[in-house]
């Protein structure tokens, strides 16, 4: 018996090298390119483009260690709409295809659990030679359950800096990440399909210092003609001065472009936004330029939680603390809490908030990012919908029917539980069309929105002269032309900004509940002020503001069968606001926060499905108000415009 | 002059030179039997240990690593023939899962390195003429109202001149636009109501969609034919993920047509 195996087994790995010699593939300019050229365009950005920048996929050392075994090319075909069969067996497809995927796996230790996993025993006993390692190995081998505690230790030792260094040895990792990073790239270019589909390459550079997050996604505007000349950054040993060098390296060498994007600043402890330089000096001038440059665009919002804002940094906001829970406890492994008074480096409202005042005093703005969604998926699969959840990992795809109210990565995480996972969301870009160049691009100016998985359509142009009557026109047109769009900047020419506003409902989802403006500035004294404006809702009328408050919409949602109606809620929401508290000279942003009327989150999708009872706490979260956030609109006094 | 289609089979491959290793081994007296006490390690045997060692460390190994690489095989080897004595190889999931991955692995590795010729995949091609039959463009105009018997009021006005609809954010006309764009942008309630309407037949609904009800006055509807070179690189995408799929499955079929199974009821 055991003869068969391994003979039938080896001929298989014959005939792999036997077949592999054969013609070169075939792939144009178009598409290992940046597509410039090779569609037609749009005048202006005529729909946003769904996308998910965060991926990832079994080259990834944690998803694979969490048992993912799908890679790239099923990550691209999902996200392309084609159906695959998941790890754990079940068949997953997307309702809608996705126009854009980054695959941003883990750059240190790119494939490394894989190649581990797949090493014979006695090179990591004896070679390798690290008990932690073997440790690990065994329990990798030893059940899915075992691979995913080695993978939540392995998390861990990485935020403590006490990775064993043999798992890492440079010259090793640098050769597998060059083989993995350049098939890798081939494949992108395959799948890489302007106008249709767009592919782009990206890592993840994963700095955490003691657990405390920060995390970026870094992604390049092009093909592999100028990707193939670079290879992803580390993350664990480097700072992120050193990971904007690099960046600057590559546009320089190749001529290409590249950006970064933070992420899961709610897991920082407030060191993704700080006041100071990250040894807690005065931030120079200098790394603040770096820094805007490199980063003009945050993921607020993902599956481990939602940094917009945080109910004690924005006690009068009602709509706070949406995807909070659990998250806010600590930093990413949960080996330090987070206390209060860290808030505010945390999340995103209080750093553009911070990022004025930078600016008062440095002349340039650190923090003036637009904001996106995404997934941060660890299952190949790239999708943000309540109803089609697959999980933070493979741990919890939907295989383990009691994902929603088991604890975290087997109880390491005390306090976080899987309910607390969002769905996911997306990135919209709003671009001219769809090929590499013109997302990247649409990313570079900020024109992009964050949403928590619905596809609503969401516009705000700023300027000085929007009136009503402009909706009864082209007024989109109106928008570009005498006017900035979401992530632009306004400089203050003495009368209070008008902004056109409109939210469309996603066509397949849930209607709108209200569209609220959310302004933050700063005084001249340097004293920043943040103020939540409802300027526009479904059924004003009946709807009245009473107190100051507008009423809540209402709730529709069957929480026996998972199911919601539109019978409340409006279609479109589409407004001309002006800022009622303008005050000439003061700098500001603006941003516009949508709100969907109440559905089902996953956790109840899944009790409906599996047929449990949720926990008192899950069941208090199973339904909520999906959101979109737009990059802001800022307003430079005219001392700063010039 | 060609070979015979049966030589290009992949399955013929697999069985040929699983065949051939099983000679090889057999020959050389390689084959372990576990029920035997004793441990022969040749210079056959050597070689191989030495190879290993240097595929994964990029040098042979000393003598001293030689000897440390024997000691610790033949320790392997006795406990894993009293592993097997003990039938611990049965019933244990992971072991059994290895191997089922193993197996499924060596049959789908091939697909995933093949480069196929143009003749190839042009029998894919026409193999799945559906998938690639082109995409179906439509070109219409469409008026917003947020209630249905608002938009039933105007479709019985509008014989006397163009209906006015209520404000939306959508695209009044669409220009040849393909189905899977205008669901992108009015739903798929709304691209499924569309495949009802008769083209060039005037105003016609109110059609539903997730934002309320439409009257539509549908242009054109045709199918635009995707030649082979332009629907190329999505073909050789497809085959190769259809290709691994059935490597997989005819492996096992030819593997499973030597079982009789049988199932109690």
């Amino acid at each position: 018996m055991r003869k068969t195996f391994s003979t039938v087994a080896a001929s298989g790995i014959l005939v792999m090298t036997l077949v592999a010699c054969s013609s070169e593939p075939t792939l144009d300019e178009a598409q290992t390119g940046d597509g410039t050229d090779t569609i037609e365009l749009a005048e202006f950005p005529d729909r946003p483009y769904w996308g998910d920048t965060h991926l990832h996929t079994d080259n990834s050392v944690d998803a694979f260690g969490f048992g993912v075994r799908l890679g790239p090319e099923d990550a691209l075909r999902f996200a392309s709409g084609e159906e695959v069969t998941a790890t754990t067996g079940a068949q997953a497809q997307l309702s809608r295809p996705l126009d854009f995927l980054v695959i941003a796996d883990h750059s240190d230790a790119l494939g490394a659990t894989r190649r581990l996993y797949d090493a014979p025993r006695w090179y990591v006993n004896w070679v390798i030679g690290d008990e932690t390692v073997l440790r690990w190995y065994d329990m990798m081998h030893e059940s899915p359950e075992q691979s995913q505690l080695a993978i939540a230790e392995l998390i861990t030792a990485a935020a403590n800096g006490t990775v064993p260094e043999a798992l890492a040895d440079p010259e090793q990792a640098a050769e597998n990440t060059k083989d993995i990073w350049n098939t890798h790239l081939e494949m992108l270019d395959r799948y890489n399909d302007p106008g249709t589909f767009t592919a782009i390459a990206g890592f993840e550079w994963t700095r955490m210092p003691d657990g405390n997050n920060l995390h970026r996604v870094v992604m390049y505007r092009d093909g592999s003609e100028r990707t193939s000349q670079t290879l992803p950054f580390p993350g664990l040993s480097t700072t992120a001065e050193q990971l904007w060098d690099y960046m600057a390296a590559y546009e320089q060498e190749t001529g290409g472009q590249v950006l970064a994007i933070p992420h899961n600043s709610n897991l920082s402890n407030g060191l993704m936004f700080e006041m100071t330089m990250p040894d807690g000096s005065p931030m120079t001038a200098e790394y603040a330029t770096k820094r805007a440059a490199a980063e003009p665009v945050i993921e607020v919002t993902q599956i481990k939680g939602d940094s917009e804002t945080h109910p004690f940094l924005s006690p009068n906001d009602e709509m706070a603390g949406f995807g909070v829970a659990g998250w806010e406890l600590g930093n990413l492994p949960l080996t330090l809490e987070t206390e209060p008074e860290m808030y505010a480096g945390s999340y995103a409202r209080s750093a553009l908030l911070r990022g004025l005042s930078l600016e008062q005093q440095l002349g340039v703005n650190p923090y003036a990012f637009g904001m996106i969604g995404s997934t941060d998926s660890h299952t190949s699969l790239a999708t943000g919908d309540e109803d089609n959840f697959w999980g933070k990992h493979t741990g919890n795809e939907p295989a383990t029917e009691d994902r929603a109210v088991t604890p975290q990565n087997l109880g390491t995480r005390i306090g976080r539980f899987g309910w607390n996972y969002l769905a996911g969301g997306y990135a919209a870009a709003w671009a001219r069309g769809n090929t590499r160049a013109e997302i990247f691009d649409a990313f570079a100016r900020r024109e992009v929105y964050a949403t928590t998985g619905p596809r609503m359509s969401l516009r705000i142009f700023g300027g000085f002269d929007f009136a009503n009557e402009d909706w009864d026109g082209d007024w989109v047109r109106a928008g570009y032309t005498r006017g900035v769009p979401m992530g632009g900047e306004l400089s203050d020419q003495g009368s209070a900004p008008t902004f056109l506003i409109s939210a469309l409902k996603d066509p397949d989802g849930a209607n709108l509940d209200r569209v609220q403006v959310i302004k933050g500035w700063i005084t001249a004294s340097g004293e920043t002020q943040e103020r939540v404006y409802d300027v526009v809702w479904s059924d004003m009328e009946a709807r009245a503001r009473s107190s100051g408050r507008v009423p809540v919409v209402g709730d529709t949602v069957n929480r026996e069968d998972a199911t919601y109606t539109n019978s409340i809620g409006a279609a479109e929401l589409r407004t001309t606001w002006i800022d009622p508290d303008y005050s000439a000279g003061q700098s500001a942003f603006y941003y516009v926060r949508v709100l969907e009327i109440p559905t089902p989150r996953w956790p109840l999708f899944d009790a409906v499905r599996f047929g449990f009872d949720l926990s008192d706490d899950a069941m208090a979260d199973a339904v909520a108000q999906e959101r979109a956030y737009t990059s802001p609109i800022w307003l430079k006094s005219a001392a700063e415009a010039q | 002059m060609r070979s015979p289609n049966w030589t290009h089979e992949p399955i013929v491959h697999f069985l040929g030179l699983g065949a051939l290793v099983y000679v090889a081994l057999t020959w050389g007296g390689q084959t372990i039997d576990p029920s035997s006490r004793v441990i022969d390690v040749g210079s056959e045997q050597q070689a191989e240990l030495s190879l290993s060692f240097e595929r994964v460390m990029g040098r042979a190994p000393t003598d001293t690593e030689l000897d440390a690489r024997i000691n610790q095989f033949v320790r392997d080897e006795v406990l894993y023939r009293e592993a097997l004595r003990l039938g611990l190889d049965q019933g244990d999931a992971v072991v059994r899962q290895r191997m089922v991955a193993k197996m499924e692995m060596s049959a789908s590795a091939a697909a995933e390195a093949a480069q196929p010729g143009d003749a190839v995949l042009r029998t894919f091609y026409e193999d799945n003429a559906d998938r690639y039959s082109g995409e179906v463009l439509v070109s219409f105009n469409q008026i917003y109202f947020a209630d249905e018997a608002s938009a039933r009021a105007a479709l019985s006005a509008a014989e006397n001149a163009d209906p006015s609809g209520e404000q939306i954010s959508l695209p009044a006309s669409i220009d040849a636009e393909s189905l899977q764009e205008v669901q992108t942008r009015f739903g798929g309630v709304f691209v499924r109501a569309l495949a009802s309407l008769e083209a060039q037949a005037g105003w016609q609904g109110p059609v539903q969609s997730g934002f309320g009800w439409h009257l539509v006055r549908l242009n054109e509807r045709h199918r635009v034919t995707s030649d082979f070179e332009a629907v190329r690189d999505r073909v050789e995408n497809d085959w190769r993920s259809a290709e691994i799929a059935n490597r997989k499955s005819r492996a096992f079929e030819v593997l499973r047509s030597a079982y009789r199974i049988e199932i109690d009821r």
